[in-house]
């Protein structure tokens, strides 16, 4: 079947990775084009790849036979921006400190991002967002083949494991430093009006605060500065929450296993230091005494049973004779 | 082929014989005599040569040795006359005492054994020769022997009336094996290029290990090893055992590119009836970045865990160049075995039914065939799933539809993904409006017809090599139905978007593959098809 339609005519489809964690799209590479999106007010139906989570193509927009991939031309935002589609940078883009941002995020965060979901943190969250639709064997290796893959990027080797994770944090802490203070009391982050850092920003805040486990490092940096998780909440309001209902229908949605809502009421900024060791140390008490408790009612039904059960077996007996005997 | 030493029910070789009574023979006369009769007998005479050295064994002491060799032959022939004359009369009652195997240090007993199951039963000498010869191929089959030497001996003095058998093996002394050749893979629908590597007999078990290299016309290339073993824990059939890697590369058909990486089991085989299980990782991915939207869609990685039933009855003469007969092939794949759900669910079906009936003159024959398969995925939602992009039918390629049964695969005159469901590719330049071409999609239900009448040239030369022309005419077509698809199908739709061609040729026989030089006339078609009227070469080698 051919569609031999105009561009213009054709709905524009965004193809990105399942959602999860609240979010539209759980995965720090596709939240950011979905907020763009949505900035821009640009009207798009999505649509979702789970089997692919080494793709470098998604995500990716297309209508007809136009595509955008995110391999191309320095990704999704500035194809669509060249193609004339969509650009909210139109006059930013000779200011040094929106340029300097920009590569700021795209650098020092993008790579604490990519560090905590796949080596610092347990790797759970990064095997919910990519792997969940896959069978486990594959799910697997693939995980196995990234976390070595972003070891290598990140130059992470035995040696300086640890020498690296602190360098990578302490360049996200200034770097959050840095957007706090450029962010202020405003709504967005430059001139009171959004642009692709704001939507850049915002895909990895929100990543951070839903998707990362709650002992996540990083997590706990992000959450001491309270503008950005204020700008963070109120954007996703209307952003996400208010206009899913006019987003239109979602083709191919997976059904996203219930999460539990972590709104801003449930966070804390201090982090819980070590609550996984007192958690299975609870557990481990909890289950010693179960076990304790189980064994002895096991023991009180034996002894019972053998103790009374004798004169009870021989009542019983007895009963059993009693249908044919007759005592007198 | 059988020795036969002595008659069991004649005095055994060490006593004195009767001359006139004694029909002792050597073996290779009684081959020479039962080879003359039947042409359709495949046993070597390279063996039988070797018992010339046993000419005369059973023969007693005072039997006199004739002078000539022409008198010699002249009375071996008649001993061997008055056995055949014994044995035509009547049954020549005999039964197996016991059967003896020598000449195997490495093979386990056992693997023999289980070949000469056989003779178990046998009751008359006419029995044992039918029987010594099936053991004889069954033991040659196994390949794990150089030769095989089955000697008919009389039993022990006191059992009259029994024989026992002697079955000599010589194993390979080269286990180590290559080979190179052209074969014709189905699910490739083009002609491959093979390398293999084989190893005999590793463990003692039968067992065969090879591993080859592959490269198909349609740019596929396969690294491969596998095991054969013939007696796998008492399993009445062989079981084979086969990892691969393979990469298919449909860019330009399909823009997109396969990769696989699995394993295959065959579980049961025999004559009619095949069971296989394959479990692969496959990933589907477009380097080019210029699929269409369907194939998109398409792209990532899936687990297949299929098995497949086929039952094959092939009643012709010959599959190479059928002439007399009938043949029908059912295949079915169930995927989607294993409980989770994210794995590849689908049911494939297909069916291959062919005809051939001989005409009489100038060794002609009408061929006739029809084909179809149909795929379909399962599981929750399956009326809006599409079904998975290589397990749909695609028509088209170098293969003669004659040779390929199986399933639909192609039509005369048309190329390698040539028809079907299209989708444009991507739009490359945003100021050029011309598409940049299409997809081949392929489709979920497939149907193709054959009619193909071969006759002789009148030309002695071409007689001898077998090399014969054929008229031919062919119609198929292939459609979506998933997706709702199936909502909008109708038979008068598929009948009405038929592609059909007509065209002759000329058959050139070799013994690795069968060619064909046809002129192809495309009566229809439809916009994007990959078909052309003209001359057109096809490679197909025995299924």
């Amino acid at each position: 079947m051919e569609q031999a339609g105009e561009r213009e005519s054709e709905e524009f489809t965004l193809v990105a990775r399942k959602p999860y964690f609240d979010l539209p799209t759980a995965c720090p590479a596709c939240l950011p084009l979905f907020i763009y999106l949505k900035l821009a007010h640009f009207p798009f139906r999505l649509s979702f790849n789970s089997i692919f989570p080494d793709s470098d193509q998604i995500p990716y927009v297309e209508s007809g036979t136009y595509v955008a991939y995110n391999n191309e031309n320095g990704g999704v935002i500035e194809r669509l921006k060249q193609d004339g589609i969509v650009d909210l940078d139109s006059e930013f883009h000779s200011v040094p400190d929106w340029v300097a941002m920009k590569a700021m995020i795209s650098s020092w965060l993008a790579d604490a991002m990519m560090y905590e979901l796949w080596v610092g943190s347990d790797g759970k969250s990064a095997c919910k967002i990519y792997y969940s639709d896959l069978s486990w064997p594959i799910g697997k290796v693939l995980f196995l083949k990234q976390v070595y893959s972003v070891k290598q990027r990140l130059g992470i080797t035995k040696g300086n494991a640890e020498q690296r994770e602190d360098e990578i944090y302490k360049r996200a802490k200034i770097a959050y430093g840095a957007l706090s203070t450029r962010l202020g009391d405003q709504n967005f982050l430059f001139d009171d009006r959004p642009s692709s850092l704001d939507a850049t920003f915002l895909g990895h805040v929100l990543v951070t605060l839903h998707a990362l486990p709650e002992t996540s490092v990083l997590r706990s940096k992000l959450l001491g500065h309270n503008n950005i998780i204020r700008y963070a909440e109120k954007l996703k309001m209307e952003l996400i929450e208010s206009s899913s209902s006019s987003s239109g229908p979602q083709i191919h949605s997976v059904p996203s296993s219930s999460t539990p809502k972590r709104g801003p009421s449930n966070w804390s900024s201090k982090p819980k230091s070590k609550p996984k060791r007192e958690k299975t140390e609870e557990e481990k008490k909890f289950k010693r005494r179960a076990k304790y408790f189980l064994a002895a009612q096991l023991l009180a039904v034996l002894l019972f049973l053998s103790v009374m059960g004798g004169s009870d077996a021989d009542d019983m007996e007895l009963d059993d004779e009693d249908e044919g005997l007759v005592y007198g | 082929m059988s020795n036969l030493d002595s008659v069991p029910d004649l005095t055994p070789p060490n006593s004195k014989p009767d001359p006139e009574h004694q029909t002792p023979f050597s073996t290779n006369e009684i081959d020479e005599e039962d080879d003359d009769g039947d042409d359709e007998n495949d046993v070597e005479d390279d063996e039988e040569d070797e018992d010339e050295d046993e000419n005369g064994v059973s023969g007693g002491p005072n039997r006199p040795k004739p002078h000539s060799r022409e008198a010699r032959f002249r009375s071996e022939k008649l001993k061997m006359d008055s056995l055949l004359q014994r044995m035509k009369t009547g049954p020549v009652s005999v039964r197996i005492h016991d059967v003896i195997i020598k000449g195997n240090t490495k093979t386990k007993d056992h693997i023999i054994e289980a070949e000469t199951e056989v003779l178990n039963n046998v009751g008359s000498m006419q029995e044992l020769l039918k029987a010594s010869q099936i053991v004889n191929l069954r033991l040659q089959a196994l390949e794990i022997f150089d030769s095989v030497k089955i000697t008919l001996d009389s039993g022990p003095p006191e059992l009259p009336g029994t024989a026992n058998v002697i079955i000599e093996v010589v194993e390979t002394t080269r286990p180590l094996s290559g080979q190179i050749g052209a074969y014709t893979k189905a699910e490739a629908r083009s002609s491959t290029v093979e390398g293999s590597l084989k190893y005999k007999n590793l463990f003692g078990y039968g067992d065969l290990w090879d591993g080859s290299l592959a490269y198909g016309y349609d740019h596929s290339a396969e690294l491969s090893a596998g095991v054969f073993l013939p007696r796998f824990k008492g399993l009445v059939t062989p079981v084979t055992a086969r990892a691969y890697l393979l990469s298919q590369d449909w860019l330009t058909f399909s823009s997109y590119k396969e990769r696989s990486m699995g394993l295959s089991l065959g579980l049961f085989s025999n004559q009619h009836h095949e069971v296989t299980y394959n479990l692969a990782w496959r990933t589907l991915t477009d380097p080019s970045q210029m699929s269409s939207r369907s194939v998109r869609r398409q792209l990532g990685h899936n687990l297949l865990s299929s098995l497949k039933y086929t039952f094959k009855f092939d009643r012709r003469n010959s599959s190479m160049r059928p002439t007399r007969g009938y043949a029908f092939v059912s295949s079915t794949q169930l995927g989607g075995l294993v409980p989770d759900s994210r794995s590849l669910r689908f049911l494939r079906q297909e069916f291959d039914l062919r005809y051939a009936v001989p005409l009489g003159f100038y060794h002609a024959a009408l061929n006739f065939g029809v084909s179809g398969g149909v795929v379909f995925p399962w599981g929750n939602g399956f009326s809006s799933k599409p079904s998975s992009l290589p397990e749909r039918f695609f028509l088209g390629g170098n293969i003669s539809p004659v040779c390929a049964l199986g399933g639909p695969t192609t039509l005369w005159g048309f190329k390698t993904r040539g028809f079907g469901p299209t989708e444009p590719k991507r739009r490359v330049n945003n100021e050029n409006a011309n598409p940049s071409g299409v997809d081949f999609l392929g489709g979920d239900l497939a149907v193709t017809a054959l009619a193909d009448l071969s006759f002789d040239l009148p030309f002695r030369w071409f007689r001898e090599k077998g090399i014969h022309a054929h008229v031919f005419a062919c119609a198929g077509n292939v459609t979506k139905l998933t997706e709702f698809e199936y909502r909008n199908f109708s038979v008068q739709k598929l009948v009405e978007s038929l592609r059909s061609s007509v065209g002759v040729g000329l058959v050139v026989p070799t013994s690795l593959f069968r060619m064909e030089i046809n002129y192809c006339y495309i009566l229809k078609k439809f916009n994007h098809d990959r078909a052309k009227t003209g001359a057109w070469l096809t490679f197909s080698s025995a299924t």
